[in-house]
């Protein structure tokens, strides 16, 4: 089980900010390696991303559930995800809170099982490969909300029945 | 398995090979086919393009001259290898390059995917950390000199961006004067045409290779497959600057190289053996460079 945890500064309030983390045009846009993704419901999204390492990228196939939609507070998500010889699973939350310029800090963390190729390289290389992700996500972000780029809120929490994710093993 | 369908490109100049990229959704570049291949086989990368370097002649190039030694990113690791001018200036590329996997893949790799991959248990990227290199990149903005220490960052991981591609790799020559410097790149190999459980690539220069105990003036480690990045290891470099590479001064390197590196355990190979080889590496590499600085027929 790795734990990922980190925190991005970003000018706008977090109401203006809270429909460009809940528009899938704009995450599909914004998420490293995204090639697909598609608003199942309103609280699920299925998604094909090539994430990885050098040359290696493996194509996921992404099934996610919204689990928490406090706007304009708190997202949390799960996702697994399963590709040639790569599978992950994965919790991620994000908070909005206000900062003392009139912006958003973005606390997020994220708890992950990978197995596969990509888990072979060790806790270390993974946690600087995510960090890196992690910050091309938020400037390509912060790059939208400053262009004033259209977006609207998507994703709501899902019902208790549906907020676990189908495995198929 | 075979790879998914993408598209083959064959650019034949450096700015066509830059307009691609800059136009085409997820593409990769592909040098010499050594690694690449094998990972789209395998199903582990996907991309839709493939823009092949191979017709782009004007990144084969090896330059020496006064001040530096510059080398194309698609000098074939064969061409690397058997260069006479190289082995008189910089005699580590050939030797590490000489040393890489078997014939067939020496016969196509290149420089810049070795460096473009930034496997840590690559033999460029540690020569080049020894040697305090530079890494040209170049996109349509113009071209980016980064540092060698500044340009790998974690494994795999590199400052390459997508829109650019390694153009060469320079390495000044002022600090290694042939005639009282020394430089080798050993590496630990459990069985030939494999990667090495870890290597040591080290310089050494010498105030007089004529004195009775020659001083090192200046010495250079780096370790290769130790870290998550090629490391140097400067705090053992300052063991032996200043002497006579005493039997104490190498211990202390020993100690210092075994306690600096991270290497992930492999199936042949747990963490504290690599440790200790490591140490114990940096240590032979850095006698073999300092008998060759000290050699007085250059």
């Amino acid at each position: 089980m790795l734990e990922f945890t980190g925190e991005n500064e970003m000018e706008q309030s977090k109401e203006e900010l809270w429909p460009y983390f809940t528009d899938t045009d704009i995450l599909a846009e914004c998420a490293p390696g995204c090639k697909e993704m598609t608003l199942v419901s309103p609280h699920e999204i299925e998604a094909v991303m090539a994430v990885g390492v050098g040359s290696v990228k493996p194509e996921f196939d992404v099934d996610v559930v919204v689990t928490r939609a406090d706007r304009p507070d708190v997202l949390e998500m799960k996702a697994v995800g399963h590709a040639p010889r790569n599978e992950f699973e994965t919790v991620a939350q994000m908070e909005l809170k206000e900062n003392a310029s009139g912006g958003t800090t973005v606390v997020w963390s994220a708890t992950a099982d990978v197995s596969g190729t990509i888990a072979s390289l060790g806790g270390r290389a993974l946690k600087s490969v995510t960090k890196r992700l992690v910050k091309k996500f938020f400037s390509k972000m912060q790059a939208k909300a400053d262009e004033g780029v259209e977006a609207e809120s998507e994703l709501e929490a899902a019902p208790e029945e549906d907020a676990t994710l189908e495995t198929d093993d | 398995m075979k790879p998914a369908p993408f598209t083959h490109h064959r650019p034949e100049t450096v700015d066509e090979t830059l307009e691609r990229l800059e136009e085409l959704e997820d593409a990769e570049l592909l040098a010499g086919n050594q690694s690449l291949g094998i990972v789209m086989a395998n199903r582990l990368a996907t991309p839709d393009h493939l823009v092949d370097l191979n017709g782009v002649d004007e990144l084969a190039f090896i330059d020496v001259d006064d001040d530096a030694v510059r080398i194309g990113a698609m000098t074939r690791h064969r061409t690397i290898e058997r260069s006479d001018r190289l082995a008189e200036t910089m005699p580590m590329l050939p030797e590490s390059a000489g040393q890489i996997a078997g014939p067939s893949v020496r016969n196509q790799g290149t420089l810049g995917g070795s460096i473009g991959e930034a496997d840590p248990a690559g033999n460029y990227p540690a020569a080049l950390a020894a040697l305090e290199g530079t890494i040209h990149l170049r996109s349509l903005d113009g071209t980016r000199d980064v540092p060698v220490d500044e340009y790998f960052i974690a494994y795999m991981f590199t400052d390459l961006r997508e829109e650019e591609l390694i153009e060469s790799v320079s390495i000044p020559t002022e600090p290694f004067p042939p005639e009282r410097t020394g430089m080798t790149f050993l590496e630990l190999k459990r069985a030939a045409q494999t990667f090495p459980t870890v290597s040591a690539a080290t310089s050494i220069r010498v105030d007089d290779p004529t004195a009775d105990e020659p001083i090192v003036e200046d010495a250079r480690i780096a370790m290769a497959n130790a870290a998550d990045i090629p490391l140097r290891v400067e705090d053992a470099e300052a063991h032996v600057e200043g002497g006579s590479l005493s039997a104490e001064a190498l211990e202390a390197v020993v100690e210092t190289v075994s306690s600096a590196v991270t290497p992930e355990s492999e199936m042949h190979a747990d963490r504290d053996y690599k440790e200790e080889v490591a140490g114990e590496y940096a240590k032979r590499s850095l006698e073999t460079s300092y008998e060759r600085a000290v050699a007085t027929e250059t």
